[in-house]
């Protein structure tokens, strides 16, 4: 099973980066995370993205649709694009410490 | 002598055996090793593995055959490097025709006798079908696509939810509260599809094609149960699955009495539905079937939808989806519609027919164990972006996009990536009679 190392912390992954364990997440996960895939400091509003998608996975067992995304942060589209240049699945999905979504992303 | 074959096994071979007609046999007996397969492979290229050549994916296929159906392979196997079907042949047929193929095609192309590698790849694929051998990502992404009627598992409310959202953003767009993105309409002219990935994560090209739909006055509708695009069955080799998957679409056609199926910009999804697809339910579709490239180039050239390149001034470079360039033979339409949407244009290279691939295809998107070959064969797609100093790179495929955002990440290219109707929604004027 791959490891990756981020300063000196040692996560399971999958080949895509994806926590292997989702129940080991923490703030200091996502932190490490967002720093090591070039989305930088979390601010107010990744932090607002990151608990909602959190929260909606712990009770549904998916990622939210972005839809819900801007719905429940207040946050436009675009905005969520600028926030997490990977996209909201390979960065705010995996900085909130969920599974690698299924389909083409 | 032959070993006997575990029942697995048996059934694997089975089905090799029952695909074995003139054009299989002929295409595993023709390789002459010449090699020339290699440099136009981006696994090898990228990596120099060996194992990766086409040439040698065609031969672990054809050491099956030649062990069980040629006189020397039964008798002098090791003569012939004839092959039993056992668990180290497999490992290595998962390994390399899984995870280190897109199935591209660009080998064949190059081929000096034209064999139809990515045939003998798929065909291999199923036959690891059949031994359950797909791996995890990818079977799971064709799961969610046979259970849930999408390959991402959206829920039917979520998705009406988001085009309703969708709907209204149109409207303040476009400032004409009739505007719509019409759900289950019967007797339109265009049923249209989607990839999932766009409700659920990337809606922007939802609405760009609305618009477009908008300002050329389409008839046209959504289905809200049956809209995946995709078909990841095409990858993993299930043909049953492949077969249901194209069975959905062709009732929902019929349900929602549309004459015409139009294929997002998807570029397995065009050649699983537009080219597989009639094989796959064993009939002639009984509506048309086309890609809103098509679509689109064909709004222009007829003055439907007017264009102002002026409000895409950056410099676009086009990358050719292999599903639907170098396998399907779209290849000018893109272009031209380019031409009329933006002010600057710049072909990387190679490109067209002879185009490498991203490293998304082939299901390579799904399947997690191989992340690192897929990272590092793209980087032959990454060398050919930087070199045009292109800004926005522009595809016809969401799976392209997907791997060319990776990429563009990890090879820090500086680029955006967009889609055709997403440039073109951006040049529309509107208003126009």
């Amino acid at each position: 099973m791959p490891e990756i190392d981020i300063n000196g912390k040692k996560f399971e992954v999958d080949g895509d980066g994806f926590l292997q364990k989702p129940e080991i997440w923490n703030e200091e996960v996502a932190i490490l995370f967002a720093n090591s895939d070039g989305t930088g400091e979390l601010n107010e509003k990744h932090w607002a993205v990151v608990n909602y998608i959190r929260s909606h996975w712990l009770e549904n067992d998916m990622a939210p649709m972005v839809r819900n995304i801007c719905k429940n942060t207040g946050l436009r589209l675009r905005e969520i694009y600028q926030l997490f240049p990977l996209g909201p699945a390979r960065g705010a999905c995996r900085i909130a410490g969920l599974p690698k979504p299924d389909g083409c992303v | 002598m032959r070993a006997k074959l575990s029942d697995k096994h048996q059934k694997a071979l089975n089905f090799f055996d029952s695909k074995l007609n003139g054009k299989f046999i002929t295409h595993l007996n023709s390789c002459v090793h010449c090699g020339l397969c290699g440099e136009s492979c981006h696994y090898y290229l990228a990596t120099k593995d060996e194992r990766f050549m086409p040439a040698r994916k065609v031969d672990l296929v054809a050491s099956i055959y030649r062990r069980y159906h040629t006189f020397a392979g039964r008798f002098l196997p090791k003569l012939v490097g004839a092959r039993d079907l056992n668990d180290e042949t497999i490992e290595e047929m998962v390994d390399v025709l899984f995870g280190a193929c897109t199935m591209c095609g660009r080998c064949s192309v190059h081929c000096s006798i034209g064999v139809d590698v990515p045939f003998l790849v798929r065909t291999a694929r199923s036959m690891l079908v059949e031994m359950d051998l797909v791996p995890k990502g990818l079977q799971s992404t064709v799961d969610a696509a046979i259970n849930t009627g999408n390959n991402m598992g959206i829920p039917r409310n979520e998705f009406v939810d988001t085009l309703e959202w969708l709907e209204e953003d149109l409207q303040m767009e476009v400032e004409d509260d009739n505007a719509e993105i019409p759900r289950d309409q019967k007797g339109k002219k265009i049923m249209y599809t989607l990839n999932p990935r766009e409700p659920k994560f990337f809606p922007l090209s939802i609405s760009a094609m609305a618009k477009i739909y908008y300002a050329a006055k389409e008839s046209w509708t959504i289905s809200t149960n049956t809209y995946d695009v995709t078909n990841y069955s095409y990858y993993s080799g299930d043909n049953e699955g492949a077969r249901e998957l194209t069975d959905r679409l062709c009732k929902e056609m019929k349900n929602l009495d549309a004459e015409t199926l139009v294929l997002a910009e998807c570029g397995h999804g065009s050649r699983a539905i537009r080219w597989e697809g009639p094989n796959w339910v064993e009939k002639e579709y009984p509506f048309k079937v086309i890609t809103v490239i098509e679509v689109i180039a064909d709004y222009i050239r007829s003055g439907r939808i007017k264009l102002d390149p002026s409000k895409n001034t950056q410099l676009i470079t086009l990358h050719d989806p292999c599903n639907l360039v170098r396998a399907g033979g779209i290849i000018e339409e893109q272009r031209f519609i380019l031409k009329n949407a933006v002010e600057n244009f710049i072909e990387m290279t190679p490109n067209r027919e002879n185009n490498y691939c991203c490293g998304g295809g082939g299901g390579q998107l799904a399947m997690s164990e191989y992340n690192e070959r897929r990272v590092e064969s793209g980087r032959i797609k990454a060398d050919q972006i930087r070199a045009t100093g292109a800004k926005i790179v522009a595809t016809p495929c969401h799976n392209c996009i997907d791997q060319l955002m990776g990429l563009n990440s990890d090879y820090k290219l500086g680029v955006e990536i967009m889609t055709i109707g997403e440039i073109v929604a951006n040049a529309l004027i509107l208003g126009v009679e």
